[in-house]
């Protein structure tokens, strides 16, 4: 192909003159952030004081709890780890326009098959644990598939299927966890588990007695391939145009059916492997229900983080530290630690207000409002 | 003093940095076709939605028969008596004729039931003092496009439209549904409506025209009389500069076929029939224009070509390969380049980078160095060599190319699809809503393309760019194939029309 050279000065110019400079989106979009920050502190003040605590107290609590000591700097750790993982596995689906609500699911069944991995198979440590990781990320690919393929061959809506089947994956881990140790139903609720996984299977723990696990560098490496996948490749620059325009992909010549399946498997497999160092990490064997909502942390991140892997990885650190800093706050003060749920929900919200059109529309109204009065003085 | 019945004073508009409208005035006497031309992103339409209250001015005042007005919103415009006819009608397909007329302006009786009878009543009264004849209960879907126009413009009346505005009302007619349609403007301004016409061919301007405003990157570059100029002066105030219609035609050798359909059928969207056993073939080097009213199966029959729709039937056979099931993906592997009509929602992805559009097909067709590796250096190249040698305004080509004009981004999907080699290009609607000078660059490329050896299928609703460009012409009227020409200098406008509208020559 033949080049111009005059085209590259320019290029070479450019590089310089962009580097650092922040376009004027990029600065609305971090004041946003800080607008958004300070309100939710704000509101959450307002929420403590009207249940009659100190918000100063209940603050400092999470504070200390979050970062105030190494193990509150593991418990941290321990919760932006699933946080992470799930955020890319949600990543993954909306950025290519396919609405993946099975995060949950899908997580639940990596789960239950890397505990049945860790505690069934023996092998060496350095085999064990990627294999354990690799059973769970299949076993989420596999639940994955179903929603997949009932999209493309029957066009069902796959935000709808991928959500009930959320509900099938919960109860159908337990029972299987019923199957698999032979129960009967007259056992304890709490007793219900997997058995323990051998140490052979389990992360190390990074920081003493806490369960922040060597998991936390996994999810880093996986939010970096996923970032550097679609920075670069050309498989991530197609997913990219499917989801951003499925018509201009086509008609491009991208095989949109192959890729929607991907995108569905990779979400899924990604959710899995969340489920597989949930287990090889903190837990160590399946409970049912054991997540607690992790797969819906992964939506709200990955909502916050505008689909930015890199920006996945920060958002999750700030909730593992919310997480952590509100035991410590329900621990040490009378404020409900279900406050620190209520404020993250109020979080998405306003990130999620489009105030560029909503300031368009206070100056048109504004506007009208000017013309009316010199319309009456004239 | 003059009878002016609507007036703007120094209208101005910005959206964002850009300045839509910049201190614009007109003044529209009563009973006269005022044109208002203007390349595209003159700020015509910006103008137009502002007289008629979609827009709301930064600056400046309108004036209804001497009087200062508002507008909240549309409804407002409409009770001062202004009405537009929008270049896409709006009008709902499965509702009646008589249904689409009363939609908004309902007349009821025992306080919240319709009253057709009375409806019907006096839009038959409106429709017959001003010269149009529209069956009230046929559905929307069964209509043609020129009565769909008389549609819209009885709706306006029954609305009580004093000024009636016309985006671009003859870009979807033949040449005879454009007579047709200026006979009624001319019936209309007679009766004492005013029409106001926002158009980009000189040609149509001349004829019709009482008034002629110019503008141009939103200012008013002219205010005329028909008498005062020509055609050739015209453009001249449009772009700022001479502009050469005749584009040039090298002689050239036209070789073998390249391209052969065979009894190709292929539905459309609804699942009925939309190409009817349409045998064709490209030669090398050959442009083949495919005229035809819009909505005759041209945009089925190319999809079909292209693999975007599947044919029902027949056989496409390219450079001695069956291709009728290959996917657009294979075809673009096989050097087949296709221009879509619909340049938004097909054509690009408007919230990528100029980049991200432009290596879109050739990241299938060339390859990277790498084959999973997109190699930024070989990307920003490509894309520096559309943006220079397709004159595409753009600051940056890591700009999302949804900020660029309808001009520029045409020639950036031209300059994707021409500079990937390709041996075959599809075509459709290259032109469509652009300015002048846009049109004259894209032809001149289509032209040395063809001059070197690429074969062309040309597509356009625009039956004047087919005959300026095409070395032979089909004409399709209900999804099949009316006539096949070769272009001769004696080959005239007429003899096209008709086939297209299904009579014979």
């Amino acid at each position: 192909m033949k080049r111009q050279s005059d085209y590259i000065c320019w290029e070479g110019k450019r590089d310089v003159k962009i580097k650092w400079k922040l376009t004027l989106s990029a600065k609305l979009e971090i004041l946003k952030y800080a607008a958004a920050v300070i309100l939710v502190m704000v509101i959450g003040a307002i929420i403590i004081l009207s249940q009659g605590n100190s918000p100063v107290e209940a603050f400092r609590a999470m504070v200390v709890g979050s970062v105030g000591s190494p193990s509150a700097i593991g418990t941290t750790i321990r919760w932006a780890t699933p946080s992470i993982i799930t955020g890319i596995a949600a990543v993954v689906a909306f950025k290519s326009g396919i609405w993946n609500c099975g995060i949950e699911g899908q997580m639940y069944f990596g789960a239950f098959a890397a505990a049945i991995a860790g505690s069934a198979l023996s092998l060496p440590r350095f085999l064990h644990i990627p294999v354990c990781l690799l059973i769970g990320g299949l076993a989420g690919m596999a639940f994955a598939f179903i929603p997949a393929i009932l999209k493309l061959k029957l066009h069902v809506n796959e935000l709808i299927c991928t959500l009930m089947l959320n509900y099938a994956a919960n109860l159908f881990t337990e029972y299987l966890v019923f199957k698999y140790m032979g129960f009967d139903a007259s056992e304890l609720a709490d007793a219900i588990a997997t058995p323990d996984m051998l140490p052979t299977a389990r992360l190390s723990v990074i920081i003493p007695k806490t369960s922040a696990s060597s998991a936390f560098f996994i999810a880093i490496g996986i939010a970096l391939v996923i970032h550097l996948l679609y920075r670069y490749t050309v498989k991530g620059y197609e997913l990219k145009q499917v989801g951003e325009n499925l018509r201009f992909s086509r008609y491009g010549g991208i095989n949109y059916k192959r890729t929607f399946i991907m995108i569905f498997l990779l979400s899924g497999f990604i959710s899995g492997v969340c489920g597989g160092t949930e287990m090889t990490g903190a837990f160590g064997k399946f409970r049912p229900a054991f997540a607690l909502n992790l797969g819906w942390d992964g939506v709200m991140i990955a909502s916050i983080a505008k689909n930015n892997p890199l920006a996945v990885v920060l958002i999750s650190l700030v909730w593992g530290m919310l997480k952590a800093g509100s035991f410590q706050m329900e621990r040490t003060t009378s404020t409900n630690r279900l406050v620190v749920m209520v404020l993250q929900s109020v979080f998405v919200l306003l990130v999620a207000i489009d105030y560029e059109a909503l300031f368009a529309r206070i100056k048109e109204k504004h506007q009208i409002r000017r013309l009316r009065i010199q319309r009456e003085e004239a | 003093m003059e009878d002016l019945i609507l007036e703007a004073k120094h209208i101005c508009k910005y959206f964002g940095s850009l300045t839509a409208n910049d201190d614009v005035s007109l003044r529209v006497r009563r009973g006269t076709v005022h044109s208002v031309i203007g390349e595209n992103g003159a700020g015509k339409s910006t103008l137009m939605n502002i007289i008629s209250g979609i827009y709301k001015p930064d600056r400046g005042e309108i004036y209804v028969k001497g009087n200062p007005v508002v507008f909240r919103n549309p409804n407002d415009a409409t009770k001062c008596g202004i009405g537009m006819v929008h270049q896409e009608f709006m009008l709902f397909p499965e509702l009646t004729v008589l249904e689409n007329l009363m939609m908004g302006f309902e007349t009821k009786k025992y306080g919240g039931f319709l009253d057709k009878k009375k409806a019907a009543k006096d839009i038959t009264e409106i429709a017959e003092k001003y010269g149009f004849s529209i069956p009230l209960e046929k559905r929307v879907a069964e209509l043609p496009v020129s009565l769909l126009q008389q549609v819209e413009i009885v709706k306006v009346l029954y609305k009580g439209a004093e000024i009636i505005i016309l985006d671009e009302p003859t870009s979807v007619l033949t040449p005879q549904g454009i007579e047709g349609l200026f006979r009624a403007i001319r019936y209309l301004t007679r009766q004492g409506k005013t029409v106001i016409l926002i158009t980009h061919k000189l040609k149509e301007v001349m004829e019709i025209s009482d008034d002629i405003t110019v503008l141009k990157n939103g200012v008013v570059t002219g205010n005329l009389r028909p008498e005062e100029t020509d055609e050739h002066g015209l453009a001249n105030l449009m772009v700022g500069r001479q502009v050469l219609f005749n584009t040039k035609k090298p002689k050239k050798q036209i070789g073998e076929a390249i391209l052969t359909v065979e009894h190709l059928t292929a539905p459309g969207s609804d699942g009925t029939k939309k190409v009817k056993d349409v045998s064709f073939c490209v030669r090398k080097g050959e442009i083949l224009g495919i005229a035809g009213v819009a909505g005759s199966g041209q945009g089925e029959l190319i999809e079909a070509v292209f693999g975007l729709r599947t044919p029902s039937g027949g056989a496409i056979t390219y450079k001695g390969e069956d291709i009728t099931a290959s996917t657009p993906r294979q075809k673009r592997e096989k050097r087949i380049g296709y221009v879509p009509q619909d340049r938004i929602s097909t054509g690009c992805n408007v919230n990528g980078s100029l980049i991200e559009n432009c290596i879109m097909g050739y990241h299938v067709a060339h390859k990277f160095k790498i084959p999973w590796l997109v190699d930024r250096e070989e990307a920003a190249a490509f894309t520096g060599d559309v943006v220079a040698n397709y004159q595409v305004k753009v600051q940056d080509i890591h700009n999302k190319i949804g900020t660029l004009s309808g001009g520029n981004i045409q020639k950036t999907i031209v300059g994707r699809e021409f500079a990937q080699n390709n041996d075959l290009l599809i075509i459709e609607d290259p032109t469509r809503g652009i300015d002048v000078g846009a049109i004259e660059f894209i032809w001149q490329k289509i032209i040395d393309a063809a001059a070197q050896g690429v074969s062309v299928l040309l597509v356009s609703h625009e039956l004047g760019e087919v005959m300026e460009l095409s070395d032979r012409i089909l004409v399709m009227y209900n999804g099949g194939i009316a006539a096949d020409l070769e272009n001769t200098p004696e080959l005239d406008e007429k003899t096209i029309g008709l086939y297209m509208l299904g009579g014979k020559a």
